[in-house]
């Protein structure tokens, strides 16, 4: 394989019932980059990102993954990454400990590896104590876990992830934080959504910005921001709404007169 | 606030309906299908009329039953209404009262209620042969559908509770499966050698007696006590039945109070065993794991216990049945039933995953991986059963040609699992949520069903043809049996193969679309 990009993605577009959601997007990833996509609610960050993992089918377009095409070769796309999408529930009658090694058979791993690095898995993202604990009662933030420790046990080269940090507690944060940094200081590439700004300012090297369906911008943190913060810039680029503007004002205006 | 709990109850099936086709046939059919109930069995009921009241004392014990079934059914079911999850009034200022007095109203107005409503309604017509009783019979249409809906919303409501840990879950689904089965074993007691024409010469009193001190049977007894002119137990079964309407109400308020205050359940951390069994006996390839995980969800997936228990006991009766009428065909065909049930269970196997199924799709696991997967746990979990039934039903003598039955049960059990394997890959089927209620069997799963069902049915009829072809022929020679017995197990083996193969290139074509139905498999 050549030194393309990690994640290319070529005039995807994505219709629902005729109703277009993601207009020929395109979006190149370099490898061994920390990568954010953000966008406000329902700008077709995830369904951008299923249809480059190979669970959503295109409408059209390619998506092609270290020079794999996801929906010519699919099974040799998806043995290159690693994926934790989000909202997606887990085989919840199984342990954490069943669930990680449930995933490394299914990708053909030697039993023995798949043992040790589960361990290993759970141990640094805190699980342990509840390897044995079914998913079905983990917490929103256990189960962002776990999905992590699942995407990441076959040492994939790619790693997509929706939203990993959402109700996760700062310490398993900031653990997070640290085990993709060094993933992608190893050579792999990491792409990652989300819509806390100030969270891929710091973490990512590269944002795209994506509203509507469309790139609106796609640069280096640095360049993008310009100095400013990326906040300011990505609500430039979205447009804030004004509605707030003179809107709501009997919010809180029986709040001065009396009880 | 009653009228908007009801609008808004209308308001969120029309849009369910309008959403989705599934539900729109669910919807329909259910409705076709109750209203059937009520046409064929009304009149029925009506007709008693025309009989002396000694006859029309048999509505008693049909509607205790039917207030039972409807008690039980409606947990179920959950047909009375899981529309209306009284937790999602949480964050309403809603008194309890108010809330209950809206949902029972919002529940009247369901397929399940309006069809009570309407069999209640010829119980007061079948009454007219003792036209003194026809008031009480209508007090008691009243109190008796009444009864029937806050005692099933109580019940609901307090077993929702137990149903928030895994385990009471699990019990939970264990007992509501097994009572499901209680027409079955009436049944069987009816099927001492009765004839029908011997039922309109029968005195119902001393079965109506019985049944009139069941608690769901207070109400209904008291038309048959005032055309029987016992004023007495007419006095204390209304006085009983109305103090049970007012507990169960007192009870369901609490509840709903309950439900409204705390409306955020928590099971805390359960844990379980390490299940070193399972991959030790079975290795860890790709379908060995998807097998041990199938085979998990049998015992700890409460959904799936409540179907194993359902599906395991049911032949039990038919066996029993054969022994006590002595009709020896039963027992045969009893086993066949559960080897074809136990190779349906496959059909919305894939519906149970529910979302979850994007690990295998992202796993990149082959289809064929999948399908023999599931198909290798349910042989593992069912083929005992099904051998087990088989072979007691052989030791006591109720099944007449061993061989040939063999032959039939072998094929039709492969051939079941093959249907559902190929046909499980195109049409997921419906399942209750995960870790919900596990009696929470949806309207959407019905028109599953329906569309499922024909396939179900007449399917694996149409694949055992020859094998029951095989097997009658060679009924009188002894070495024809054997050859018969041989070539179904490679017949059934065949079909298996071809159902793991068709499945499975399916699943690998359409990985992704299934996801998309899966998405929308749990209700």
């Amino acid at each position: 394989m050549g030194e393309g990009p990690a994640l290319e993605l070529v005039g995807l577009v994505k219709e629902f019932r005729g109703r277009r959601v993601v207009h020929e997007l395109c979006l190149s990833v370099p490898r061994g980059s920390l990568y954010g996509l953000v966008g406000p609610n329902g700008a077709g960050k995830t369904t951008t990102l299923s249809m480059a993992t190979g669970l959503l089918r295109p409408t059209a377009g390619t998506a092609r993954v270290l020079g794999i095409d996801v929906w010519a070769d699919p099974a040799a796309a998806k043995s290159v990454m690693g994926i934790a999408p989000d909202g997606m529930r887990l085989f919840e009658q199984l342990s954490g400990r069943e669930l990680l090694q449930y995933v490394g058979a299914l990708r053909r791993m030697p039993h023995d590896v798949v043992v040790e690095r589960t361990t290993e898995l759970l141990t640094v993202l805190d699980l342990a104590g509840d390897a044995r604990t079914v998913v079905a009662d983990y917490s929103a933030g256990m189960v962002k876990k776990i999905s992590l420790a699942a995407a990441l046990i076959h040492a994939p080269r790619l790693l997509v992830l929706d939203e990993p940090f959402e109700a996760v507690d700062p310490v398993s944060g900031q653990t997070i934080r640290t085990i993709l940094r060094r993933y992608v200081a190893s050579g792999g590439t990491v792409v990652m959504s989300s819509h806390v700004m100030e969270l891929v300012e710091g973490l990512c090297d590269r944002v795209a910005v994506v509203a509507g369906g469309r790139v609106l911008a796609e640069d280096t943190v640095a360049g993008l921001t310009r100095g400013g913060s990326l906040h300011d810039r990505f609500l430039e680029l979205v447009g804030a709404g004004e509605v707030v503007g003179d809107g709501l004002g009997w919010l809180g205006a029986g709040l001065q007169g009396g009880p | 606030m009653t009228g908007l709990v009801v609008r808004l109850r209308l308001r969120m099936w029309w849009t369910a309906m309008s959403r989705s086709s599934l539900h729109l046939t669910s919807s329909v059919l259910g409705g076709l299908a109750a209203l059937g109930v009520v046409v064929v069995l009304g009149p029925l009921i009506g007709l008693l009329a025309l009989r002396p009241p000694a006859l029309t004392a048999i509505t008693v014990p049909i509607f205790t039953g039917l207030t039972l079934m409807w008690v039980v059914l409606g947990l179920i079911a959950a047909g009375v209404d899981n529309v209306l999850d009284p937790a999602r009034f949480a964050v309403l200022p809603v008194p309890a009262r108010t809330l209950a007095r809206g949902l029972l109203a919002a529940t009247l107005t369901g397929i399940p209620a309006l069809m009570l409503m309407g069999l209640s309604f010829f119980q007061v017509l079948a009454w007219l042969s003792a036209p003194v009783a026809v008031p009480a019979a209508a007090l008691a249409a009243v109190l008796g559908t009444l009864t029937a809906v806050v005692a099933s919303r109580a019940v609901t409501t307090l077993l929702a509770r137990v149903m928030t840990t895994r385990t009471g879950r699990l019990v939970g689904a264990a007992i509501v499966s097994l009572t499901t089965l209680l027409p079955l074993s009436l049944n069987l007691a009816v099927a001492r050698g009765q004839r029908i024409d011997a039922l309109f010469a029968f005195d119902a009193g001393p079965v109506a007696r019985a049944a009139s001190w069941f608690p769901t049977g207070w109400a209904w007894a008291l038309p048959f006590d005032v055309a029987s002119g016992r004023w007495l137990p007419a006095a204390v079964h209304l006085l009983l039945a109305v103090a049970l309407l007012v507990v169960l109400w007192a009870v369901w308020v609490r509840q709903l109070e309950r439900v409204l205050t705390s409306p955020l359940t928590s099971s805390g951390g359960q844990s379980i065993g390490a299940g070193r069994l399972l991959p030790a006996v079975l290795g860890h390839s790709p379908v060995a794991t998807v097998t041990a995980r199938r085979i998990r969800a049998w015992y700890r997936d409460s959904r799936l216990v409540a179907i194993a228990l359902r599906t395991a006991v049911l032949p039990v009766f038919f066996v029993v049945q054969s022994v006590v009428t002595g009709t020896p065909g039963l027992a045969g065909a009893g086993v066949v039933t559960l080897a074809v049930f136990a190779g349906l269970t496959l059909m919305n196997d894939l519906a149970f995953d529910g979302e979850a199924w994007w690990l295998h799709l992202t796993t990149g696991l082959r289809g064929w991986e999948d399908r023999l997967g599931r198909a290798l746990a349910s042989v593992i979990v069912f083929a005992p059963a099904v051998a087990i039934t088989y072979v007691v039903s052989v030791a006591l003598g109720v099944i007449e040609h061993a061989v040939a039955w063999g032959s039939v049960v072998l094929a039709s059990f492969l051939a079941a699992l093959a249907l559902a394997l190929a046909v499980g890959a195109y049409l997921p089927g419906t399942a209750p949520r995960t870790g919900g209620n596990p009696f929470a069997a949806t309207s959407g799963g019905a028109a599953q069903g329906c569309l499922t069902a024909l396939v179900s049915f007449v399917g694996p009829l149409l694949l055992v043809v020859p094998v029951v072809l095989g097997a009658v022929l060679t009924l009188e020679r002894p070495v024809g049996r054997w050859v018969v017995l041989v070539a179904s197990a490679l017949y059934g083996l065949g079909l298996l193969a071809l159902g793991v193969l068709v499945g499975g290139r399916r699943l690998d074509r359409r990985g992704p679309e299934m996801l998309g139905q899966l998405a929308h498999a749990q209700m």
